[in-house]
C-alpha cells in the first residue's frame, strides 16, 4: 500500500472487536457495493479512526488525566493551547490570519508553527487548541475531500467539508479532543467560513476569531471590519488584528501568516514578525497624531 | 446565556428563540437560527450544550421526515412530542446523554388546535399554554402569567411576546436578539418582532413570510 | 411436475406462481365468512362461526359466557373465534387457520401497544395493517417457512382518515374497501354487496346490509347468535373517540329478530345441532 496513505490511514478503533483490516482488504460488502469507497465511514456515519483508551468509560478516564476539560487542571497530560487565529469574509474573498506561537504552559515551545493547514487548493483550515488534533483531523479531512472529488467529479462545498469535520469531532466529544478551527474556502456559493470546535459546534459566519488571543483580535477586527474593504485594507486588518492579540496575549505572538482566498483558490500573502510590526504601528500611530496636531506646540504654555 | 419563549393563542402558536452562539465568554455569532421546522405545522426551539443541540435537532428533524415519507402523513403534535420526549428519556439513560432543552410548538390540523410542549433534557414533558427556557424564565414567566389569557388573537399574542422580549432586554445583563415564528393552520410564518404590527405582513403576504418546512411527499392518486 | 415447486414457499413455479401462497388462500375460502360494510357513521362486521354445537364449552373461552360488550369490554372478544379487538380503535375479523390467526392477533396487539408506547396515540389503522402485512409478506419469501393461512378484515377509526375498512390476504397484499368479504362464498357475497351497497349509508343500514348478505351467503336460512359474531366500530356520541362494540348473544338475536332474519330465543341457545361440518379439521380452520 501507498506509504503516505498508510500513514494517514487511522489505526483501527478499539471499540469492541479489534478490526485490523483496512478499507481495501475488508470483507465488508459495503466496501464494494453502493457504499463502495466509503470504507472509512462506518455505516452509522462515523469514522473508524483514532484509538481511544481501552477502559470502561474513556470519557471519564480522559477527563481525569488531561487538563482540557478544566475539571482537573492538575492533570498529568497537559494539552498545548494558546493561539490567535482569525478569518473573515469580505467583498474580495476571505482573509485568514494566524500567529505562529506554540506554548506548553509558560514555555514558548516554538515560534514558527504553521497554524493554517492547506487542506487543498480551495480549502484552508486554521488551528487552535491541540496542534496534533488539528493537524491530524484536518489532514484526514483533506483526504476525505479528495476522495469526494474523485467520486463526485466536483469539488466539495465548504459546508460539506466542515460537516465531515464536525461529525468526527462530535463522535469524540468529551474524550479530550481540543480543537477550534475555521474551515475557509471558495465553492459554488462563493466565499464561505465555518467555525467548528471540539464541542461539536459548527457555525456559519462572516467573521470569526478563535484562541486565547481571540478577544484582543476581535477588538481590532470588529472595529475595522466592513464588507467593502479593499484587498489591501482587508489583508492589513487581518495582520493588524493578529499583532494586537500578539501584543496582549502571552500565549500568542512571534510571527503572523496571512492568506487570501479568492475564486481561483487561496494565496499565501506573507509571514510578518509581530514584534516588528507592533513597533512599526507605534511609530505610524505617533506620526499620524503629530500630523493631525497643529505644527506649533500642542499645548499653549503660558509665559 | 440562552433564552426561548413559546405562547399559544386561539388558533396559533408563537415560538421565539435568541440568536446568539458562542464559546465561553465570546459571542461568535449573533444571527444563529435556533428554531427548527420539523413539519408543515411543527417546529421547535432548542438550546443547551453546544454540539448536542444541533446534532439532536437534526436527528429529530430527519426522523420526523422519515415518518412523514413512510406514512404519507406527518406525526401530529401530541404524538411527535411523545416521541421526542421518549428519545430524550432514552438518551439520559445512555452513556452519552444529549443535554438539550426544547420548546415544541405545533398546530393539529385534525382538531384545529394549537399545541405547546415544554421539554427538558431529563425527558420531562409538560403541556403548557405558554413557556420559557433558559435565563428568560426568571424575568418573563411572571410577565406571561400576568398578560396571557386564553383564546388570545394573534396580535394580542405578539404583544405578550414583545413584553417578554422587552423584559429580557431590560433585566438580563446580556443583550439578546430574537428570532420568531408563528404556526397556524396555514403553516409556519416568519415574524419580525421589530415591526409595529408583524401580523399585518403575514396576513398580507402569507407566501412571503412562509418558512421552509419539510415538503409533504407527493400525494398518491391526488 | 407442480410438486417440485410446492414444498418451498420461496420458489416460483415455471409459470411464475407461488403455490404455497395460493394454497393458503384456498384454505381461507373454506373458512367461515366474514363481511363488513363501511358507512359515514361507522362500520359493521358480521362473521360466521363454524365451530358450534351444544357440546362445545365456551365458558372458559375469552369473554366466557358473557361474551362481547362495548369499549373495554370488547377486549373480551366475541367468543374467541372470529372477531377480535386489536386496539381501542381497531377491530378485526379473521378467516383461516385459527392458530395462525391467534398468533397474528397477538402480533397486532403488540404492534399497537408499541406504537402507543412511542407516540402516545392509538396506532393509525393503515399502519397496523401494514405492520401485519409486512410480516405476512416476509413469510412468503424467507427461509422455508409456511405463509400465514389467514385473511383479515380490519375496521377502525383514526383522526387522520376517519372510519376505514381494509382487507389483507396471506400474500401480504392489502386494500381498502367500502364493503368487502372474505372466507367461503366470498365472491357471491361480494357481488351481493356490490348490488345492494349505496353511498351515504347510515350505520343501521350498514348493519342490516351486513346481516342480509350474510343470511344469503350462509348455508342455513335462519341466522342466530349461535352461528354468528357481530361487531361495530363507531364514535362515542360525547367523547367522539372510537368505540368498538362486539355484540352479546342477546343483543345480536334482538337485532336479527328486528331485521326478521332469525334470532334464536334465549332458552333455545345451544340447543341446536350445530353445523360443525363433516370435515375432520373443523377446530383447525374457521
Amino acid at each position: 500500500m501507498n506509504s503516505v496513505l498508510s500513514q494517514l490511514q487511522p489505526p483501527a478503533p478499539h471499540l469492541g472487536l479489534d478490526q485490523e483490516e483496512d478499507e481495501f482488504t475488508s470483507s465488508d460488502p459495503s466496501a464494494w457495493g453502493s457504499m463502495g469507497g466509503f470504507g472509512n465511514l462506518a455505516r452509522n456515519g462515523g469514522v473508524q479512526g483514532m484509538s481511544i483508551p481501552r477502559v470502561n468509560d474513556p470519557t471519564a478516564f480522559l477527563d481525569l488525566h488531561t487538563d482540557n476539560m478544566s475539571s482537573n487542571p492538575e492533570a498529568k497530560i497537559k494539552i498545548a493551547h494558546g493561539t490567535t487565529t482569525l478569518a473573515f469574509r469580505f467583498q474580495g474573498g476571505i482573509i485568514v490570519a494566524v500567529d505562529s506561537r506554540a506554548t506548553a504552559g509558560s514555555y514558548i515551545a516554538s515560534g514558527t508553527v504553521k497554524k493554517v493547514i492547506e487542506i487543498n487548493k480551495f480549502l484552508l483550515g486554521t488551528m487552535a487548541g491541540g496542534a496534533a488534533d488539528c493537524q491530524y483531523w484536518e489532514t484526514y479531512l483533506g483526504m476525505q475531500c479528495r476522495l469526494y472529488e474523485l467520486r463526485n467529479k466536483e469539488r466539495i462545498s465548504v459546508a460539506a467539508a466542515s460537516k465531515i469535520l464536525s461529525n468526527i469531532v462530535y463522535q469524540y466529544k468529551g474524550m479530550g479532543l481540543s480543537m477550534g478551527t475555521m474551515v475557509c474556502g471558495w465553492d459554488k456559493t462563493g466565499p464561505c467560513i465555518f467555525y467548528v470546535d471540539d464541542d461539536g459546534q459548527r457555525l456559519k459566519g462572516d467573521l470569526f476569531s478563535v484562541g486565547s488571543g481571540s478577544t484582543f483580535a476581535y477588538g481590532v477586527l470588529d472595529q475595522g471590519y466592513r464588507w467593502d474593504l479593499t484587498d489591501e485594507e482587508a489583508q492589513e486588518l487581518g495582520r493588524r488584528s493578529i499583532v494586537a492579540a500578539g501584543h496582549r496575549d502571552a500565549y500568542s505572538g512571534n510571527t503572523s501568516n496571512v492568506f487570501h482566498v479568492r475564486e481561483n483558490g487561496w494565496e499565501f500573502i506573507g509571514n510578518y514578525d509581530v514584534n516588528e510590526l507592533w513597533y512599526e504601528y507605534e511609530v505610524k500611530k505617533k506620526a499620524a497624531r503629530e500630523a493631525a496636531a497643529p505644527a506649533a506646540s500642542p499645548m499653549a504654555v503660558e509665559a | 446565556m440562552e433564552c426561548s419563549f413559546g405562547i399559544t393563542g386561539k388558533d396559533y402558536v408563537l415560538i421565539a428563540a435568541d440568536t446568539s452562539a458562542g464559546r465561553s465568554i465570546v459571542r461568535m455569532k449573533s444571527d444563529e437560527n435556533k428554531i427548527k421546522t420539523l413539519g408543515p405545522h411543527l417546529a421547535m426551539a432548542y438550546g443547551g450544550e453546544p454540539g448536542d443541540t444541533n446534532n439532536f435537532a437534526e436527528y429529530i428533524e430527519r426522523n420526523l421526515r422519515l415518518y412523514h415519507i413512510r406514512n404519507h402523513f406527518p406525526l401530529l403534535p401530541p404524538s411527535a412530542s411523545a416521541w421526542i420526549r421518549r428519545t430524550l428519556a432514552e438518551s439520559i439513560r445512555s452513556r452519552k446523554p444529549y443535554a438539550v432543552n426544547l420548546l415544541l410548538g405545533g398546530y393539529d390540523t385534525t382538531t384545529d388546535l394549537p399545541h405547546l410542549y415544554w421539554i427538558d433534557y431529563l425527558g420531562t414533558k409538560a403541556i403548557v399554554p405558554y413557556a420559557a427556557h433558559g435565563m428568560g424564565v426568571y424575568v418573563s414567566l411572571s410577565t406571561m402569567d400576568k398578560w396571557w389569557y386564553e383564546g388570545m388573537d394573534k396580535r394580542e399574542g405578539i404583544e405578550v411576546l414583545k413584553k417578554c422580549v422587552d423584559e429580557v432586554e431590560k433585566r438580563l445583563t446580556v443583550a439578546l436578539k430574537f428570532n420568531c415564528i408563528l404556526i397556524d393552520k396555514n403553516g409556519i410564518h416568519k415574524i419580525d418582532l421589530s415591526e409595529q404590527d408583524p401580523i399585518a405582513k403575514v396576513e398580507a403576504s402569507p407566501e412571503e413570510t412562509a418558512v421552509e418546512a419539510p415538503n409533504p411527499p407527493i400525494e398518491v392518486g391526488a | 411436475m407442480a410438486r417440485r415447486y410446492d414444498s418451498r414457499t420461496t420458489i416460483f413455479s415455471p409459470e411464475g406462481r407461488l403455490f404455497q401462497v395460493e394454497y393458503a388462500m384456498e384454505a381461507i375460502s373454506h373458512a367461515g365468512t366474514v363481511l363488513a360494510v363501511l358507512s359515514k357513521e361507522g362500520i359493521a362486521m358480521a362473521a360466521e362461526k363454524k365451530v358450534t354445537g351444544k357440546l362445545l364449552d365456551l365458558s372458559l373461552a375469552p369473554g366466557g359466557s358473557g361474551m362481547g360488550g362495548e369499549g373495554t369490554e370488547a377486549w373480551m372478544g366475541g367468543g374467541g373465534e372470529k372477531i377480535f379487538l386489536l386496539n381501542n380503535n381497531i377491530l378485526a375479523g379473521l378467516a383461516g387457520i385459527t392458530s395462525d390467526a391467534n398468533s397474528l392477533v397477538n402480533f397486532a396487539r403488540n404492534s399497537a401497544q408499541k406504537h402507543l408506547f412511542s407516540y402516545d396515540e392509538d396506532i393509525p389503522v393503515e399502519m397496523l395493517v401494514q405492520r401485519l402485512c409486512d410480516m405476512k409478506q416476509g413469510y412468503t419469501q424467507f427461509g422455508g417457512l409456511r405463509p400465514f393461512g389467514v385473511a383479515l378484515l380490519y375496521m377502525g377509526w383514526d383522526p387522520l382518515y376517519g372510519f376505514q375498512l381494509y382487507q389483507s390476504d396471506p400474500s401480504g397484499n392489502y386494500s381498502g374497501w367500502k364493503a368487502t368479504c372474505i372466507g367461503s362464498n366470498h365472491s357471491s357475497a361480494a357481488s351481493l354487496l356490490k348490488q345492494d351497497y349505496k353511498e351515504d349509508l347510515t350505520l343501521e343500514e350498514a348493519k342490516s346490509l351486513c346481516l342480509k348478505v350474510m343470511s344469503k351467503t350462509m348455508d342455513s336460512t335462519k341466522l342466530s347468535s349461535e352461528k354468528l359474531e357481530f361487531a361495530t366500530m363507531t364514535l362515542h356520541p360525547e367523547s367522539k373517540q372510537p368505540l368498538a362494540k362486539i355484540f352479546r348473544t342477546s343483543e345480536l338475536d334482538e337485532l336479527l329478530q328486528k331485521l326478521e332474519l332469525g334470532g334464536t330465543p334465549d332458552e333455545a341457545i345451544g340447543a341446536g345441532e350445530g353445523s360443525g361440518s363433516a370435515v375432520g379439521n373443523v377446530a383447525m380452520s374457521t
